[in-house]
């Protein structure tokens, strides 16, 4: 953390990138701002804790090979390249998030340098903790505009024995009052995609049951479009919703959902009390997301 | 005993009167003696006019009137946290939410429910039966405790092994500010955009405003639920069981370990059917689909048998089951036959070494002349020491505050944290120090400080200070110089 | 009102008041706490008060008679205390410590008094029910809308297996209850003798207002009417109640004896439910069951109503944990808002799960609690009446049923 803590530093503009997968995700970052790379690599893997500790330039792609060695799985999510802390910058839900949990309860520790350049620490390292503010939460889907992540632990969960999908003409809620928690459940207007997860006999009983409604199995989720914004009660063409969630993935970039001014009046001393001097990150603004 | 409250006290009063009428307010010595505590062994807060607002905007007038006055307020539920988060500080207003117990609405087809931060927790499930939903936070005073205060103290209980604390439940808040401004935080589907405020909110302790109403998913009831009995000779050998079954991938509904002193108040009392020659009962509850239950029944088994199980009872039906619950349900009350007064202390330690910091926590009790059984959170490393005590023998209370100290410093050496689910409160803020840096710190208080930038909310709670709370008992000094 | 303001030394127990760690698990099992949300209304605040007057030294103030005098004493919060905390004598016992310092109202002293004459009590109800008859008798709302103009039977037989206890206002207001007993015992091949006005009044409404001098020599008495080994069958939870709790009221080997002689009517159908008939699941009517406090949370003998009413009907929970529903004995005559209101909550719930269920039959096995009930309109009836019902329109169960008729 002490050479990370060094990179930060305590003076000038200064942006933490990831994979960049979504670089441009709430505003852009002027390109004279320096730009520093969290650590990696994983610290430990206790899989009777259902925790990990990982450094936040970590790929998830090698974080879940890591983890699928115990079959395990954390609820962080993004495309190829992206890192831990990058995923939970942006803070996105994968669209398995009813059975891995959200990426904001999948965070438990975080050690970031802050604006002032000093190492704190939130959270704290057990599956259960009231000790104190949730600043974690508050990180989760900051992108790095309250302080810059370096190390952190997340929750882990045991990966399902089997894992199945299936696309038919029901209804995300006949779906969903049909079967007990699926993983997913995506609706592309005309066809829900469902996935089904746990234990073989169970997950094809149940999938059993789906196919006498017409559904059929298929070899995974559909192909999901790039962008993300919230639902808004409409389907544009070619997009897909994720129902538990309320997220739309498509094409079009959508704009930034309205946002209660109340709720922009905790959130400009949140920053200013966290980065006075608007040194991280600068130019981001998580309330700029169309998600 | 009841101290006389401060100068411009009857102004405040006559406001408060004024902005919600003659029968919301209540300023007698009485009510302020018993409003001066809450559901943990702290006593002695002074409380300031108590006021019952029924609306929104009737929380929003309380508040008002509390800082035109320049007096703090301090929200309570039905008062039953256990780390002295509802006990007022130097006469503030106490703002109870006991009336605003409606269940506004409930959307079976979304899985949501809008409800009055007074609702019983219990109440709620209740309400919902016959719907094939339910409110999964069960901490064990659900009968009592409001969902207003689970959401300030993100409540767990047996049950958010497997389905989370209260913060996975809360989809969204309504809030009064300590500017009495009227926010909603969350939103009804999904994360909202932005910083979030709301898992901010939950767990806040009262200090970053007054949840209002509150939307809270509600979760579907499992279609089958087995309930096994594991007796063993060692505690150790109870959570290398715990240990293990974790390992094999499954994660129970609840693991709950009871220690043999547990085991025989219990019997004594609610006859469980416990086996009085075993060290430890350890309790697995195992939920879902009926293929994977009766899978998981089987690896639990076999995982007991590695660790030198005695019996294994699998509850036969639902009287069985609930037998089988009613022993740690009623432990507490058990113990209390023992002796009349108990501190029940509240940690987390990685459940790896759940046995060694048992025997630790019990060496380090029993060193102060007390009784402690142990009845906990096994599945989370959650752990429960009880001290049992007479507080009317001189100097008791001072060896209970010493052996609890005892068991946060044992907790925090074991990789550990200060509290599970009771929360910080009074209770704890003077460990605080010991878990975060100054630098750890600074960083919560900027969080407090951008919901309650002059501190007026429920002020004094969690982070530790240099200002007192007047003369309220046993509570642990900050070390000086630690944190001001 | 400074009058009464005393310092009063309560005698209360000091373990007891010790036992309570203010855990407040008992708040939502408190009917008044429940209307008012206000810890002074609850039972911890109440134990808390008490513990500030006995040693704390306060001075009691009408803030803190007025926590005293709106317990219903329903005893709800005992049967929910982790602690065991044995609130009814903690109540009971600040109640006849404040009696002289807050007398009773002259109407219901004297309405005490007129029910340990039972004579004076038939008299006066068969002048009352006179009254009724040619209508100049104002509506009264815990009056019976037709008062019996006659009393129960006075015994017949010396000998009986089991004595029934008929008390005082229901022997007088509702003696159907106790034919409807005898009835059902009948039929369980048994024979029944009833304990007749010589017995009097148990108590349970002097002890509940404080009077325990009276309560005693009321207890004194209905112990010396009913020697003998038979075992006691009451059909009121409050009297049932009242009667178990003889050996502790008044500490004697001969009390202690003769409360193990009590039992709730519903405890010993229980015993003797093989001869009840069996009706037919689809001709089982819905019964919803209102559980008096003094038969849930002091007798807990609601699991034996529940297990006689399941022969011969659908038994339809209300789900409140056997909240109050505000009766209280005297209660209603003493705090008649907040009764009213625990009343209407009840009405409120009973109506909701009427409405899901379809059952329209709801039982309750305590007068005051009928009683209090119809002054909003529910008709209320003893589940031993459901039971009676039945068994005489099955065929042929009615045959021992009409001994006597």
């Amino acid at each position: 953390m002490e050479t990370f803590r060094a990179d930060v530093g305590s003076t000038g503009p200064v942006c933490i990138r990831g994979g960049g997968t979504r670089w441009s995700l709430g505003g852009d970052i002027g390109a004279e701002v320096r730009v520093v790379h969290a650590p990696s690599g994983i610290d430990s893997h206790d899989p009777a804790e259902m925790t990990v500790a990982v450094w936040a330039g970590t790929t998830l792609t090698d974080l879940a090979e890591a983890l699928a060695e115990k079959r395990q799985e954390v609820g962080l999510d993004g495309p190829p390249g992206s890192t831990v802390g990058g995923s939970l910058a942006v803070g996105w839900n994968g669209i398995r998030r009813l059975r891995t949990g959200t990426a904001r309860d999948t965070l438990l520790q975080a050690e970031c340098v802050g604006a002032d350049g000093q190492i704190f620490k939130a959270g704290g390292p057990t599956v259960k903790n009231v000790s104190g503010y949730e600043l974690c939460r508050l990180l989760v889907g900051s992108l790095g505009t309250l302080a810059l992540t370096g190390r952190v632990i997340l929750r882990t969960r045991p990966m399902p024995e089997r894992s199945l999908w299936l696309r038919g003409s029901m209804t995300p809620a006949e779906v969903e009052r049909s079967c007990y928690r699926p993983s997913s459940i995506l609706w592309d207007g005309s066809h829900s995609h469902v996935c089904l997860e746990g234990y073989g006999i169970d997950v094809d009983k149940e999938a059993s049951d789906l196919v006498e409604h017409g559904m059929i199995e298929v070899d995974g989720p559909p192909d999901l479009p790039p962008n993300r914004h919230r639902w808004s009660g409409e389907l544009p063409k070619g997009a897909v919703l994720d129902v538990a969630i309320g997220v739309v993935h498509c094409h079009g970039s959508g704009a930034a959902p309205e946002v209660d001014p109340a709720v922009k009046v905790i959130a400009d001393r949140l920053k200013a009390n966290f980065d006075p001097q608007g040194r991280l990150n600068p130019g981001r603004d998580p309330y700029m997301v169309s998600e | 005993m009841v101290h006389e409250m401060p100068a411009g006290t009857d102004d405040l009063v006559a406001d408060l009167v004024a902005a919600l009428g003659i029968d919301r307010v209540v300023a007698g010595g009485g009510a302020r003696h018993l409003y001066g505590r809450d559901g943990s062994i702290i006593e002695g807060g002074h409380s300031g006019p108590i006021c019952f607002p029924d609306s929104t905007d009737q929380v929003a007038d309380c508040v008002r009137v509390a800082v035109d006055h320049g007096r703090a307020f301090v929200p309570r539920g039905a008062g039953t946290g256990l780390s002295g988060g509802a006990v007022p500080c130097n006469d503030p207003v106490v703002i109870a939410t006991t009336r605003m117990n409606q269940i506004h609405e409930v959307d079976t087809e979304r899985r949501i429910a809008w409800v009055g931060p007074g609702v019983v927790n219990l109440d709620l499930t209740r309400h919902l039966a016959g719907t094939g939903l339910h409110f999964a936070p069960d901490p064990s005073s659900q009968q009592a405790c409001t969902i207003g205060g689970n959401t300030a103290n993100n409540s767990g209980g047996p049950h958010c092994l497997a389905y989370g604390v209260t913060s996975a439940h809360v989809a969204a808040i309504e809030v009064v500010l300590s500017d009495a401004s009227i926010v909603v935080l969350g939103e009804e589907v999904g994360d909202a955009v932005g910083y979030d405020l709301r898992g901010a909110f939950v767990g806040g302790e009262g200090t970053l405003g007054i949840a209002t109403r509150i939307a809270v998913r509600l979760t579907p009831d499992p279609p089958v639920v087995k309930t096994l009995l594991l007796d063993f000779q060692s505690i150790v050998d109870a959570a290398e069981t715990v240990t293990g079954i974790i390992a094999a991938g499954i994660v129970p509904a609840a693991l709950e370990i009871m220690d043999q002193k547990a085991i025989h108040a219990v019997e004594k009392f609610v006859n469980a059917g416990y086996p009085l020659d075993a060290a430890a009962v350890l309790i697995v509850e195992l939920d879902g689909l009926p293929g994977g239950v009766a899978r998981e029944v089987e690896i639990v088994e076999q995982v007991g048998a590695d660790n030198r199980v005695g019996t294994v009872r699998v509850a036969a039906d639902d009287a069985e089951r609930e037998l089988i619950w009613k022993g740690r349900k009623n432990a507490f009350g058990a113990i209390a036959h023992i002796k009349p007064g108990y501190y029940l202390h509240d940690t987390v330690v990685p459940r790896t070494r759940l046995a060694e910091v048992v025997a630790k926590v019990n060496a380090a009790v029993e060193r102060h002349d007390l009784i402690v059984i142990n009845v906990f959170h096994a599945g989370d490393g959650n752990l429960h020491p009880l001290l049992v005590f007479d507080p009317r023998e001189p100097g008791t209370l001072e060896r209970v505050h010493a052996a609890g100290e005892e068991i946060v410093r044992i907790s925090i050496e074991a990789g550990g944290v200060l509290s599970g689910e009771h929360g910080i409160g009074l209770e704890k803020r003077g460990y605080m120090p010991l878990l975060f840096s100054p630098d750890d710190l600074a960083a919560q208080r900027a969080l407090r400080d951008a919901f309650d930038p002059h501190g007026i909310a429920n002020p004094l709670k969690v982070l530790p200070t240099s200002a007192s709370c007047g003369d309220v008992m046993g509570l642990p000094e900050v070390p000086e110089g630690v944190w001001v | 009102m400074s009058a009464f303001t005393t310092t009063a030394w309560l005698g209360l127990d000091d373990d007891s008041l010790t036992a309570c760690v203010a855990c407040g698990l008992c708040l939502s099992h408190c009917p008044t706490f429940r209307l008012t949300g206000d810890e002074r209304m609850s039972p911890r605040g109440r134990i808390a008060l008490m513990r500030a007057v006995q040693t704390g030294g306060v001075a009691c103030d009408d803030e803190w008679y007025n926590s005293m005098e709106t317990c219903i004493q329903c005893r709800g919060c005992e049967a929910a205390c982790p602690a065991g905390v044995p609130f009814g004598e903690l109540i009971s016992g600040t109640r006849a410590a404040i009696s002289e310092a807050r007398p009773l109202p002259l109407h219901l002293r004297l309405g005490l008094w007129g029910l340990t004459r039972p004579r004076l009590l038939l008299l006066g109800s068969r002048f009352l029910a006179m009254l009724q008859r040619i209508r100049v008798l104002p509506r009264v709302p815990f009056l019976p809308r037709q008062l019996p103009l006659s009393g129960s039977r006075l015994p017949r037989r010396s000998e009986g297996d089991v004595v029934l206890f008929t008390g005082c206002v229901m022997d007088v207001w509702q003696p159907e209850v106790h034919d409807a007993c005898e009835t059902v015992i009948a039929a369980t091949g048994s024979t029944v003798v009833r304990s007749g006005p010589g017995t009097g009044c148990c108590g349970a409404l002097h002890e509940h207002a404080g009077l325990h001098d009276s309560a005693r020599e009321m207890a004194e008495h209905v112990i010396a009417s009913l020697p003998g080994e038979q075992e006691i069958l009451v059909d009121s939870a409050g009297c049932g109640a009242a009667l178990k709790a003889y050996g502790h009221l008044l500490g004697t080997a001969e009390a202690v004896a003769f409360s193990d002689r009590v039992l709730d009517i519903h405890e010993w159908l229980a015993e003797h439910d093989d001869s009840l008939p069996q009706v037919p699941v689809a001709d089982r009517p819905g019964v919803i069951v209102q559980d008096p406090c003094h038969l849930r949370h002091v007798q807990g003998a609601h699991g034996a109503v529940r297990q006689v009413l399941g022969h011969c009907s659908e038994v339809v929970e209300l789900n409140d944990d056997g909240l109050c529903c505000g009766a209280g004995g005297s209660y209603s005559l003493l705090q008649p808002e907040m009764a009213g209101a625990a009343r209407d909550r009840k009405v409120a719930l009973i109506r909701e799960v009427s409405a899901l269920s379809g059952a329209n039959i709801v039982v309750s096995a305590n007068p005051g609690c009928s009683m209090h009930l119809a002054t909003a309109g529910v008709e209320v009836r003893h589940p031993v009446q459901v039971v009676a019902e039945m068994l005489t329109s099955a065929d042929g169960v009615n045959g021992g049923a009409t001994d006597g008729r």
